[in-house]
């Protein structure tokens, strides 16, 4: 594959998902969203000539997303307070149009979650299958299924006390 | 809320762009890196070759009249001066050199790691120059019979001086090694 073929094919991945992306960034990280952006493209653009259409594209890229947030993450646990080594500063320029404040909420308590449950909540919300997440995330079915009825009852439980201090 | 309520929130935000990618800023970034390198490199050069050159100078015109001028402070003069020239054959090398990367993100990092590169090799030279340079000072004084006093003073002063330039050497290699790092991070993405 020619450096000009991988090129393309990150530009139209970047363009069918780069909300998807974006999305895994908010949920893992409150502070450092250009470091974990820039990281996951980075394992987005070496992933390119592994990929081998056994899988569509969305799943590809949420695996390697979800998989680098989670590394980023216990790397970022590992070595807090230590300054990163390239820090690309205003690489992403938040739209801050048009949030709903729910949706704010929301990413707060899927922050809050542990990161593998994080990742569930995400698939889960992006409407993945029990059998999706399972090849995704690398965990049984069974598991799966435990954890998102676990997480269901726990955000609900949450956005109760949400509504209930009518913010 | 119900689970399936959640899920509409989410779904709704399919529509809004959350981000807009400002690549320009990353190449921005990177050059500016360059630039500080470059600042940094040539800042070093010109001080190097200024205070040699200057130094070299004095000496050579006041050795004649300076009663217990000798050999060894001809030979520090010349030493300054093979610094100066050394320095500035460097940093015509380095200038050519340096041609050779274009513009874009890669070329731009490539050329601030070759710069640091040199900072590095230039730093880790002028450090062990002070050894000469100490060493033909002390012989100095010791032919005008002031061994002690010039020793002491030698030690002293390049002692402080080693240290100071051991610390700028650790600086550059540090900011050769953070260089190094990022391009790994976008050639191998490890």
């Amino acid at each position: 594959m020619t450096e000009k073929e991988r090129l393309d094919i990150l530009e139209v991945w970047l363009k069918l998902h780069r909300g998807l992306i974006f999305k895994v960034v908010r949920a893992y990280t409150v502070a450092d969203h250009d470091d974990l952006f820039q990281e996951i493209i980075i394992q987005v653009w070496h992933s390119i000539p592994a990929f081998r259409h056994e899988a569509s594209v969305t799943t590809w890229v949420y695996r390697i997303a979800l998989n680098t947030a989670i590394k980023w993450t216990k790397k970022e646990k590992k070595h807090a307070g230590a300054e990163t080594l390239d820090k690309v500063q205003h690489l992403l320029h938040e739209n801050r149009t048009s949030i709903d404040e729910r949706l704010n909420w929301l990413y707060g308590e899927i922050y809050k979650l542990d990161e593998i449950d994080r990742s569930v909540t995400l698939l889960l919300l992006e409407g993945f299958s029990y059998k999706e997440m399972s090849a995704i995330l690398g965990i049984s079915e069974s598991n799966v299924g435990v954890k998102i009825n676990r997480i269901k009852k726990h955000l609900i439980a949450k956005s109760k006390k949400y509504e209930n201090h009518g913010i | 809320m119900e689970f399936d309520e959640m899920k509409k929130i989410w779904d709704a935000q399919n529509n809004q762009p959350l981000y807009a990618i400002d690549e320009k800023a990353l190449h921005n970034r990177i050059r500016s890196k360059m630039t500080g390198v470059l600042r940094v490199t040539n800042v070093s050069e010109w001080l190097l070759m200024m205070i040699n050159l200057g130094a070299g100078s004095l000496l050579l015109l006041l050795n004649p009249f300076k009663p217990g001028a000798n050999t060894f402070m001809y030979v520090e003069t010349a030493w300054m001066f093979a610094t100066v020239l050394f320095v500035v054959t460097s940093r015509i090398r380095r200038i050519k050199a340096n041609r050779r990367f274009d513009r874009s993100i890669h070329g731009d990092l490539d050329h601030a790691i070759s710069l640091a590169s040199y900072r590095v090799w230039l730093s880790r030279i002028i450090l062990w120059n002070l050894l000469p340079m100490g060493a033909i000072m002390i012989f100095s004084g010791w032919e005008a019979g002031k061994f002690f006093k010039v020793s002491v003073v030698i030690l002293v002063s390049y002692t402080l001086a080693f240290y100071v330039g051991s610390k700028g050497l650790r600086s550059d290699k540090r900011r050769r090694h953070e260089l190094e790092v990022l391009k790994e991070k976008l050639e191998t993405g490890n």
